[in-house]
């Protein structure tokens, strides 16, 4: 992120187009570029989709996996993010160019998600202490036009919400329990994912507040808060991001214009 | 494999195509805005991402510069959800860095690098979906790739695989047909001159049968050819149409 | 293989007689007094000292009570790699957490959350470094968790910043963090490991809130320069617990000053 390589003259007209809540591509401050939605493409995975935000293009697969329970939590299913930022998106994520942010989203996710409510977790478990569902969900970056934490959150939302997790019948056989996974396609359960939280950035450019920057809005940005929000109106995760620092009273108005997008993740 | 049959006695193949049959192809050219050119393509269940970077300045160590000609870069990952089996890593392991080298060799070879010297060609492929032919459907859809950003070539590159079963051979073989531990062959070929720039073969085939599967793949690679040929030089009418209308107002 | 048959042979897999042991039943929303003694909004009392690694340009060594950091700091020294040329300087954080220092015990590679810790202790002195006056250089930062008992992040950073500072770079302001535990309507300033565990494990209604927030803040600027929660809140709770974390911070600021003073007098006497 921030490689668009930006004049001085450029930030400045990036500047002033924010101060007069009329930007590059012609949206407000606080509007949303146009979004595309796809889910079930990938028939290898348990669930997928794929956002393409503009120029940011992700594509989600989730699979499923039957694993021994953790056991500091025997109770509950676990989920794990995975995400390649691959080189098609930009020559430097190359080789292994793209680990650091690759690590860096998928922190993010993983915070955003770790508290009981994100989904079901208890569904997840197959066998109390001892075999629950593990969901890889793998997150592959194909090209990048700002926004990515945001464009990633909704992609995997919407996989979660398209995952179909097979049935299991459980056999009680002499010296423990046998589980079978069920052949047929349409012998699923779905996940509840209500509850799942997007993640929101608010980038500070100048003295206000931008959402859904593009790649070079975001080189202008010195400072970014990134929220993980429910449906509900919670805050699961925050961050600030960038090489700025931000007065308290500003990252309070940061939140408030965060929260307001709050109606827009219905899928 | 057992209860399975590759090719039955009505001479169908397991996913119903006939020995010579082709799956369903579909691509789409410049899928990317950021890239210079880029390619979609699917072949079946298979499908592959395939976008190229340049000609450009030598990223890295200078020393990679060749002084007469252009450097070709290749990466081939396949997404960690593509496979049957979750993968672990995206790229890195041993069957992708063969993978690499094999794409850079067969486009060295076709692209004309004589005239870019001392710059360098990125072609990065990303398999979202595997279902065999993994590495034609990468071959195919960098060639589109290519095309799209203008890259001067001999002649398109077309792959295609093929085998041998029950004395009929096959081309354009799926997951379920490569993992049966059969003969498998697989060419990279200039369909117009066809000429052969890429050729490899796993496990046993008889020597009597080698040729017949190779002229079958060649015609295989030819079908591919013609198929992309049409829509390229379809999509380009259209365009030159279009552009008449804007010059002529 | 061959079998060794004078070895005893463990089990395959193993667990941590930990998984076994009755579990602390911490109730944070009924606590008027917490384990250690303190009241819900009283920080632990801070022990602050530079200069305990020789070779380092810069160091520090923070505890409170049983969390216990230390940090090195080395450089500005040259970047080795010719393309990471900049006019900014560069600072790197390795963050870790020493193998005993959990009660779990901890792997010697850095793990994903130590990653995600070094990230987070890095924007949080991005801001406060004057990196333009450090062109093509590099500055190291080590962070070494020697025991943690909770809020080991605030922990970090404010070690860090006194170790930055102490090596004679370049701020705008020091870094003090401070962190709390939400659970429900009550809110634990600087929380112990015990009380973080007990957050987790805890089973609060679906509309209540559990959660963390540690805040890193520039007291002589009055800018937040990191701030990072876990856990489901509310805005409004979130919004009153990072005001709280600030004015922590605010309290804990004389005495990083007085230590740096002090490391100032030692290197003076020193030198006479």
């Amino acid at each position: 992120m921030g490689d668009a390589g930006l004049s001085e003259a450029e930030k400045t007209f990036i500047l002033h187009s924010v101060q007069d809540d009329f930007r590059e591509d012609g949206r407000g401050n606080e509007d949303f570029r146009h979004m595309e939605l796809e889910t079930s493409l990938i028939s290898n995975t348990n669930g997928s989709a794929r956002v393409r935000l503009a120029n940011t293009d992700v594509l989600v697969g989730v699979k499923v996996q039957l694993t021994p329970v953790d056991p500091e939590r025997p109770e509950v299913g676990r989920l794990e993010f995975f995400i390649d930022c691959s080189a098609n998106a930009t020559p430097a994520f190359e080789g292994r160019g793209g680990e650091e942010l690759g690590s860096e989203i998928s922190a993010m996710l993983t915070r955003a998600y770790a508290f009981p409510g994100a989904v079901d977790f208890h569904s997840l478990c197959v066998l109390p202490g001892q075999q629950c569902w593990l969901l890889y969900v793998d997150v592959l970056l194909l090209e990048c036009g700002g926004n990515l934490f945001d464009a990633v959150s909704i992609a995997v939302k919407a996989a979660l919400f398209n995952l179909k997790i097979p049935n299991v019948t459980m056999t009680k056989d002499e010296g423990g329990v046998e589980l079978d996974l069920s052949d047929d396609p349409f012998d699923f359960k779905r996940l509840d994912v209500s509850g799942a939280p997007i993640i929101i950035t608010v980038n500070k450019i100048g003295h206000y507040h931008v959402v859904d920057a593009s790649e070079k809005e975001e080189e202008c940005s010195l400072a970014r808060l990134m929220l993980g929000v429910t449906e509900k109106g919670t805050i699961t995760a925050m961050r600030k991001e960038g090489s700025g620092s931000l007065d308290p009273n500003s990252i309070s108005d940061m939140m408030e214009v965060n929260t307001r997008f709050l109606c827009l993740p219905g899928i | 494999m057992a209860g399975m049959e590759l090719l039955s006695d009505q001479g169908f193949r397991i996913d119903g195509r006939k020995p010579n049959e082709l799956r369903r192809i579909r691509f789409k050219k410049g899928v990317f805005r950021q890239a210079d050119g880029s390619a979609y393509l699917e072949q079946g269940n298979t499908k592959v991402l395939a976008a190229v970077y340049g000609p450009h300045e030598i990223r890295g160590s200078r020393s990679k510069a060749l002084h007469d000609k252009l450097l070709i870069n290749c990466q081939y990952s396949m997404a960690t959800f593509s496979t049957q089996d979750r993968k672990r890593r995206p790229r890195g392991d041993r069957k992708a860095q063969e993978m690499t080298s094999h794409l850079k060799q067969t486009f060295d070879a076709v692209v004309l690098t004589e005239l870019y010297p001392k710059v360098q060609l990125d072609i990065f492929v990303e398999v979202l979906q595997s279902d065999g032919g993994n590495y034609c459907a990468s071959v195919n859809a960098a060639t589109l790739a290519l095309m799209d950003a203008g890259i001067p070539m001999k002649d398109y590159v077309i792959a295609c695989s093929g085998s041998h079963l029950r004395d009929t051979p096959i081309v354009d073989m799926n997951n379920l047909e490569e993992s049966s531990g059969g003969a498998e062959v697989v060419m990279a070929v200039l369909p117009r001159c066809e000429q052969i720039v890429f050729l490899e073969m796993n496990s046993r085939l008889h020597e009597d049968h080698l040729s017949g599967v190779m002229d079958h793949v060649m015609v295989g690679c030819k079908d591919i050819f013609n198929v992309l040929n049409q829509q390229v030089q379809d999509e380009l009418c259209q365009k030159t149409q279009l552009d008449k209308l804007v010059t002529t107002g | 293989m061959p079998l060794d048959t004078r070895r005893l042979t463990g089990p395959e897999s193993s667990q941590s007689p930990y998984n076994f042991a009755p579990v602390n039943k911490l109730d944070l929303t009924q606590l008027d007094k917490r384990p250690d003694g303190r009241s819900i909004k009283k920080l632990r009392p801070l022990f602050l000292r530079t200069n305990v690694v020789s070779q380092a340009r810069g160091s520090s060594y923070i505890e409170m009570n049983e969390t216990k950091v230390i940090c090195a700091v080395y450089g500005p020294r040259e970047v080795l790699r010719r393309e990471d040329f900049s006019l900014k300087g560069q600072l790197t954080c390795d963050f870790k957490f020493t193998t005993f220092s959990c009660r779990q015990r901890r792997q010697y590679q850095q793990d994903s959350q130590e990653k995600d810790l070094s990230v987070l202790v890095l924007e949080a002195l991005e801001p406060a470094v004057c990196l333009h006056k450090y062109p093509k250089s590099q500055i190291n930062i080590f962070i070494t968790v020697l025991q943690h008992d909770g809020s080991a992040l605030s922990a970090a950073i404010t070690c860090a910043s006194v170790a930055l500072a102490s090596a004679g770079i370049e701020m705008y302001d020091l870094v003090v963090a401070s962190s709390a535990a939400i659970c429900g309507s009550v809110t634990l300033i600087d929380p112990t490991a015990q009380e973080e565990d007990a957050l987790l494990k805890a089973t609060v209604k679906p509309d209540n809130n559990a959660g963390s927030v540690t805040v890193a803040f520039l007291p002589s600027l009055s800018q937040v320069s990191a701030i990072s929660s876990d856990g489901e809140l509310s805005f409004e709770i979130l919004n009153k617990s990072m005001q709280e974390c600030v004015a922590n911070c605010q309290k804990l600021y004389p005495v990083l000053e007085h230590t740096l003073v002090k490391h100032q007098q030692e290197l003076e006497a020193g030198r006479s």
